[in-house]
């Protein structure tokens, strides 16, 4: 029996087992081969990487033992600012025993850090660089205050080319006896784009029915993944029904626990496919963007979203010639 | 005791009845067992915890179920050596008429009474070293001072009594309203055990105060506890605002009526929109909303009381100026705002979900919030599909039962899980 998800079953255990992001890849190899790390952004976009590079670099270094001399943080769990003070500082200040004379901390989703948070972070990144390095790990590497990326080398990972994943997840199939049509990799692609944990989750959960992977069950699971629909929410609300499409908001955040900055995502995607006269999607997506700002200033997430299905429920209306 | 309050009434008549706790009563009859075969080494038990989560119920329930006679005294009876002596020192030597098993129980050492004398607590510690029947303290607080004397591991069992879980509480009062005839809303109960965090007597009451005499209990009856009275007031402010002619009538509604704020915003927010029925309207009362949130957030955040203002000309006059073309609807009624609703009733699923996104989380290396939205969909549908796969992966991420039913979607659903697991670890 199975104990693990296959992205972490198969999750890359040295820099040599990684695929694609080959340049980085190889300047990473040059820090482990030279036992030396200087501070680190990875910044890109989810499933590409960037978390496995950083574990894959510390075994490189360390070798087996290489979690007694690491650290892992997720900001968006703790971001305040006493975290850092407190965690980091309690980490970082006490000299690691062995060879290589600093530990190394990952911290991830680091752009979800307060700016406050990230100027304490400067400070204790410089004061501990002999006895600490450390990788932060950003989808934007925009949100992070510049005084802490001057100090940090920038890797920038980009979704994986489509044969790269192909070939990842054939491996996967194989080494689980799973059969993995042509068209179900394809299906795959189309679904999660070079996002590599997404197409691996996607084919467990389709393996996981017991048929043959085909487009049909890959596109069924992506479906099935996403019980939120926010299409229907927004024809719901252009359609007039403002009540109705504020209740099924309210169940997406409460009920699913979907984070309203994903909402604000969905909505902006969308917008542009909608068949309404082009001047207008330009319009609304002004104030997707606005409530997008002001959930990240700490608006509550239904209040704000609700102003903007009001707004579709009157661009509807107007369209409808009112 | 009086016999109209549901405390009583529906207090417990047998031990496997009372909430919460189960361990430690477990203990407790344990060690009333004992005293069947002679005379244990710990003479007497000292049940401490917060006031009304079962410790005087537990003494009384297993003397009913062991059929001893119960000696309670509370604490104006013992507050002196002199008064402890005359009625505890006697019991404790002699068992009760007919050879009927005796308990002595001292109830609420540091109770509503006040506090026991000095020369209380050395004597009744004098009475426990030669009692030949079991002798019970309850307290509040175990570290007082006072109570050192009774920290003896070796003479005294000492059993802590831990707050019950809302859950817990939860199942108790089902089980008074099925009595009383009531059909009473789940999310109504659970705001009532909810808001009285463990204290089985407080939320008994609160039900009482609410239920009594009605056939129906639904969650709007029960929502005004926080402010009771305050339904005509919140509704006449709330017509002003949705209805005011001018700013200052719509401002100043607000001003008058000294209605917690929040509370007030979430009443207009729900109400807004079925009171606006021309879309533009609606949508700039709903942008004055998101307006008044907006300097809510900056309060919060800032701490700087002085941005109220704008907050309260957003959600008032900002609502009320919003009707230009909206023609009049007739009456509709005003709702309990919803959302508030639903926050309690989805408050359980919310912290289950997290739990579990940070279970999985620390094994993925992703945040919770991440592995909430990007792992958990999946594995609701191996659990749905496949129970060898998912009894695995409920294995690797630790997951205790009721988090498999919740990703499985059901008891049903999990039971192939569960015993999949189960042939795994036999």
């Amino acid at each position: 029996m199975d104990f693990e998800m296959w992205v972490e079953k198969y999750r890359p255990r040295s820099l040599s087992e990684m695929v694609d992001q080959k340049e980085i890849v190889a300047r990473l190899q040059s820090f482990v081969d030279s036992q030396n790390v200087p501070h680190c952004i990875f910044a890109g976009p989810p499933g590409t990487g960037k978390t496995t590079a950083a574990l894959c670099m510390a075994h490189d270094l360390y070798g087996a033992a290489y979690r007694e001399h690491l650290m892992e943080l997720n900001a968006s769990d703790e971001r305040g600012i006493n975290v850092v003070r407190e965690k980091v500082k309690a980490f970082a200040r006490v000299r690691t025993l062995g060879e290589i004379p600093f530990k190394i901390l990952i911290l991830d989703e680091a752009d979800n850090m307060t700016r406050d948070a990230q100027q304490a972070l400067r400070r204790t990144m410089e004061k501990y660089t002999v006895t600490c390095r450390f990788i932060l790990i950003a989808n934007y590497s925009g949100r992070i205050i510049e005084p802490i990326q001057s100090r940090c080398a920038p890797f920038r990972f980009s979704y994986l080319k489509r044969e790269d994943q192909a070939a990842q997840l054939r491996r996967v199939a194989e080494a689980e006896s799973v059969e993995l049509k042509d068209d179900g990799v394809e299906a795959l692609y189309s679904v999660c784009g070079g996002d590599l944990r997404k197409s691996i989750n996607s084919l467990q959960a389709a393996a996981s029915i017991g048929k043959p992977v085909t487009a049909e069950v890959v596109y069924s699971v992506a479906g099935r993944a996403n019980p939120v629909d926010v299409h229907a929410m927004i024809e719901t609300a252009m359609q007039g029904n403002f009540v109705e499409a504020r209740k099924q908001l309210r169940e997406m955040i409460l009920k699913f626990g979907v984070a309203g900055s994903d909402i604000v995502k969905q909505i902006h995607r969308d917008l542009f496919q909608l068949d309404i006269p082009e001047q207008w999607k330009i319009k609304l997506a002004d104030a997707v963007g606005e409530v997008d700002f002001r959930l990240v200033e700490g608006g509550t997430e239904e209040v704000q979203l609700s102003a903007l299905l009001a707004k579709l429920a009157e661009a509807g209306y107007e369209l409808k010639g009112g | 005791m009086d016999p109209a309050s549901w405390t009583s009434k529906h207090k417990p008549q047998s031990l496997k009845d009372v909430v919460g706790n189960d361990e430690v009563r477990t203990k407790f009859t344990q060690w009333l067992q004992s005293w069947k075969t002679g005379i244990p080494k710990q003479r007497a038990a000292f049940l401490h915890g917060p006031p009304g989560v079962g410790k005087t119920v537990t003494v009384e329930s297993s003397a009913n179920d062991f059929g001893f006679e119960l000696v309670e005294k509370n604490a104006s009876d013992y507050r002196t050596e002199e008064s402890i002596r005359r009625f505890a020192g006697l019991a404790s030597q002699y068992s009760g008429f007919f050879n009927k098993k005796r308990i002595i129980l001292l109830d609420e050492l540091d109770g509503v009474y006040g506090t026991v004398d000095r020369g209380a607590i050395p004597a009744i510690t004098r009475i426990i070293k030669d009692t030949r029947v079991p002798i019970v303290l309850t307290a509040n607080d175990y570290w007082d001072r006072r109570f050192t004397a009774f920290r003896d591991k070796k003479q005294y069992l000492i059993l802590e009594f831990k707050k019950p879980t809302a859950r817990e509480v939860l199942k108790h009062l089902t089980k008074i309203v099925r009595r009383e005839g009531i059909a009473a809303e789940e999310e109504a109960l659970r705001f009532i055990a909810n808001r009285n965090q463990g204290d089985v007597r407080a939320a008994v009451n609160d039900l009482q105060a609410l239920a009594q005499g009605k056939v129906k209990l639904t969650f709007e009856d029960v929502s005004w506890l926080a402010h009771r009275d305050r339904k005509d007031l919140i509704f006449s402010v709330l017509r002003q605002t949705v209805y005011g002619k001018s700013c200052e009538t719509a401002r100043r509604s607000i001003e008058a009526a000294d209605v917690d704020l929040d509370m007030f915003f979430e009443w207009i927010y729900e109400n807004a929109p079925h009171h606006f029925n021309d879309a533009s309207d609606l949508s700039k009362a709903m942008t004055a909303l998101a307006s008044a949130d907006t300097y809510r957030a900056r309060i919060q955040r800032t701490r700087n009381w002085k941005l109220l203002p704008y907050m309260i000309d957003h959600m008032t006059a900002g609502v009320a100026m919003a009707r230009e073309k909206s023609k009049p609807s007739g009456w509709v009624p005003f709702r309990f705002p919803q959302r508030m609703r639903m926050l309690s009733t989805t408050r359980g699923t919310r912290k289950t979900t997290k739990d579990i996104g940070s279970k999985i989380g620390r094994r993925l290396h992703i945040s919770s919030a991440g592995s909430q939205r990007d792992i958990l969909p999946y594995l609701r549908i191996i659990f749905e599909e496949n129970p060898r796969m998912a009894a695995g992966l409920a294995e690797g991420f630790r997951l205790n039962e009721d988090e498999v039913i919740f990703i499985a979607g059901g008891k049903r659903k999990a039971n192939p899980i569960l015993k999949a697991r189960n042939e795994r670890g036999s």
